[in-house]
């Protein structure tokens, strides 16, 4: 067993299922979307792209492509929550909550895409 | 091609695919600038990923701690507002406690959190800064940057490994004539002296072992543009894998290796036909053309010297009688044998006895006069002082002087800090190798014809010689003019090129003035090639014709005076035949309408045209 791919699997894992969290429930409700959950994926996502940093290989680089579009899409989502309840002068409206799940539906697509890529290797790994 | 989108791709790939360059095996050349900087991008990551849980930590925490707002009421932060104030609190910036006071319990909180990011932030820009100073992480950004210049050089180079005292001297030379180099050299310092020479072009320059077939890829091994490789390190063995990798990988460029050693350069002849320069075998062989021919060893190098070198004086070394050699490595073996080829008698004397001694030679140090006087130096006549130290070499000389002072002295000189020390001696003749590898590799690889001239000069004799240097010094003056060719092709004589093939032109003629026709252009012409034969100085009545090379010695507006012959119709005309031709395309065609019926009977006969 190799620790370095336990870390690896492990937060790449963690942030799509915390997104995942974030995401599901009625998509104009404010209350069914914690922004701490929102937080912990966005925190999560730039820890698994620094872990993609350095690596050589093909699957490497489109690991690494798509945590930063997942790490580009939830900073989208917190942006706007923060000009919601910061700035715009009815707080976090039903249009602003969609617009930020929805931002953050996307994160989910790019951090199941890297799901994906992580299953892949492993089953080729054990192929081979 | 049903997409439109490959027509052009193919469009513009189609430059590419039409200079292949005839390689059997490809290098990977970045492969190894790149592997450093994914290295560095993997050490960044333990710092990073600190970074960012500390802040998440911080962040999370501080929003999580009850504090008071203005009227006294129970509010904590927001996320933002608690991402805000790590920002500036983590980053030492520190605005103050906002939105609004904190309470104990939070200022506890941010206490634990400032030190928590400060030791972070030291992590982090420490590691990025050692990274930074990392000496493998630098010279990958070298190579990377060294590899990126040489991929956008545009016009052909020639790579140059071994920056040493030849490889400066050649690259000041071929500076001068506008041809662009690339540089690779063990030493830094090297590469440093080579980035503060004042040089007319960028000189790109890697501090690289080039026996790495990789760092010759970097340097533009493979480029379309690469024209040749001249191997001049010190190291016989560098050379000859600088040599293997060339042969290999592109067996079509020349290359042009040094080396001190018979048996290596029989190593490099098994790959392809490079040229190899041997210092010791040219000195040798230098050494019997000036007891010969030495008219014909005086033109040999000021030719080799380059344009600008004074007349060399005349030596007149002593072509009877016996000679001794101090030294006998590598340079006094070559020099003995090259004497004795000569029919000169040789006296030999070795510091240290070695293997088995052969006859007539005296072991001692030259440099005693007791040695010098058993090899019986009143009654010699020359002496040659070639061991590689230079200390032992001058006092050898000084006693020699003493003990004979009509000797004719030659001698080796190894450092170029001694060169001073040398010419005060006054020695006869003087190799320094360095300068000998760099002045043959000129030779060669500056003008071809001129290569061609030198090896088959001395066949001509010493007579030839000595009127060739008399017309050279009247025509052009003491220094030698600069030395260039030129092709009567389309392409060079668009002028000329028609009348070559319908008229007789002679070399005499193509040599007047075009502002006056009865002046001569100050130019010496030495070599004709025409179909692989080469006639050397070419007399004027020579006739000429298409795809004629011509290597001339002359000064620049002499040159540019020929070259407007060759290309202005008009000028041609007149310098050739004495005929006006009018200069403009109306006029052309208007007077090119009346002479017509006369125009073929005229072909051919100059004189009745001009009458």
């Amino acid at each position: 067993m190799n620790l370095e791919k336990v870390v690896f699997g492990f937060f790449v894992l963690l942030a799509a299922t915390l997104n995942f969290g974030f995401f599901i429930g009625d998509i104009a409700n404010p209350d069914l979307h914690n922004v701490y959950e929102l937080f912990a994926a966005l925190a999560v996502s730039l820890i698994a792209t620094v872990l993609k940093f350095g690596d050589r290989t093909q699957i490497g680089a489109v690991h690494l492509a798509t945590s930063l579009v997942a790490d580009l899409q939830l900073i989208a989502a917190g942006v706007v929550w923060v000009w919601a309840v910061e700035i715009s002068a009815g707080g976090l409206t039903a249009v602003h909550t969609a617009s930020m799940v929805s931002l953050s539906g996307g994160a989910l697509l790019a951090n199941l895409v890297s799901v994906v890529l992580l299953v892949t290797e492993t089953v080729s790994f054990h192929r081979g | 091609m049903r997409n439109p989108l490959l027509i052009f791709w193919a469009l513009f790939s189609w430059p590419k695919s039409r200079s292949p360059v005839p390689s059997r095996a490809r290098i990977q050349s970045s492969s190894q600038a790149s592997s450093t900087i994914f290295l560095v991008m993997r050490r960044m990551r333990a710092p990073l990923i600190t970074l960012i849980v500390i802040f998440s930590v911080s962040v999370i925490g501080l929003t999580l701690i009850p504090g008071i707002d203005a009227d006294g009421r129970v509010a904590r932060i927001s996320l933002f507002e608690s991402f805000y104030f790590m920002s500036y609190t983590a980053t030492t910036i520190g605005f103050g406690e906002l939105p609004y006071p904190f309470t104990a319990g939070q200022r506890l909180w941010v206490t634990f959190a400032i030190y928590l990011s400060v030791v972070g932030w030291a992590y982090a820009i420490g590691s990025l800064l050692t990274l930074l100073q990392d000496q493998s992480f630098r010279q990958a950004l070298a190579l990377r940057r060294f590899t990126g210049k040489v991929a956008r050089l545009r016009e052909p180079f020639l790579l140059l490994v071994g920056f040493g005292r030849a490889g400066e001297l050649l690259a000041k030379a071929f500076d001068g004539l506008g041809t662009q180099l690339v540089v690779i050299d063990e030493s830094s310092d090297r590469v440093d002296a080579l980035e503060l020479g004042s040089y007319h072009a960028d000189i790109p320059g890697l501090v690289a072992d080039a026996a790495n077939p990789h760092h010759l890829g970097a340097a533009g091994l493979e480029s379309p543009f690469c024209r040749g490789v001249l191997a001049l390190t010190n190291n016989d063995e560098t050379n000859l894998a600088v040599t293997m990798a060339t042969a290999l990988l592109r067996p079509d460029l020349p290359v042009v290796s040094r080396t001190i050693s018979t048996p290596i350069a029989e190593r490099m002849r098994a790959f392809g036909t490079p040229t190899v320069v041997n210092p010791f075998d040219r000195f040798g062989e230098h050494l019997r053309l000036a007891l010969n021919a030495p008219a014909s060893y005086q033109l040999l190098t000021w030719l080799e010297a380059g344009p600008g070198a004074a007349l060399p004086e005349r030596g007149r070394p002593p072509t009877d009688g016996r000679w001794v050699v101090c030294g006998y490595g590598r340079f006094g073996r070559e020099v003995t044998s090259d004497l004795r080829q000569a029919g000169l008698e040789v006296t030999i004397i070795e510091p240290a006895e070695q293997g088995k001694p052969e006859p007539s030679v005296i072991v001692g140090d030259a440099s005693e006069p007791a040695v010098l006087s058993r090899a019986d130096v009143e009654s010699a006549v020359g002496l040659v002082a070639g061991t590689d130290n230079d200390t032992t070499n001058l006092s050898m000389l000084a006693t020699a002087r003493r003990i004979n002072p009509g000797l004719f002295l030659a001698a080796r000189q190894n450092r170029p800090t001694s060169a001073a020390l040398f010419e005060a001696m006054r020695v006869d003749a003087l190799l320094v190798p360095t300068e000998v590898v760099a002045h043959e590799v000129y030779a060669q690889i500056s003008t071809p014809l001129l290569w061609r001239f030198i090896r088959e000069m001395p066949a001509r004799g010493d007579e030839w010689a000595a009127d060739l240097i008399q017309r050279l010094r009247i025509t052009c003056g003491r220094e030698l003019p600069a030395l260039w060719k030129i092709k009567l092709d389309g392409e060079q004589a668009p002028a000329l090129t028609g009348w070559l093939a319908q008229r007789r032109v002679v070399l005499g003629d193509l040599l007047r003035s075009p502002e006056d026709r009865n002046r001569q252009l100050r130019v010496v012409p030495l070599l004709l090639l025409r179909n692989g034969r080469a006639v050397l100085t070419p007399e004027g009545e020579t006739v000429l014709a298409g795809d004629d090379e011509l290597l001339f010695a002359g000064g620049g507006s002499e040159r540019r005076e020929l070259e407007s012959t060759m290309v202005v119709d008009s000028s041609g005309a007149y310098v050739l035949f004495d005929e006006h031709l009018p200069n403009s395309w109306v006029w052309r065609k208007l007077s090119r309408n009346r002479p017509k019926p006369s125009d073929a009977a005229d072909r051919g006969d100059v004189t009745g045209r001009r009458a």
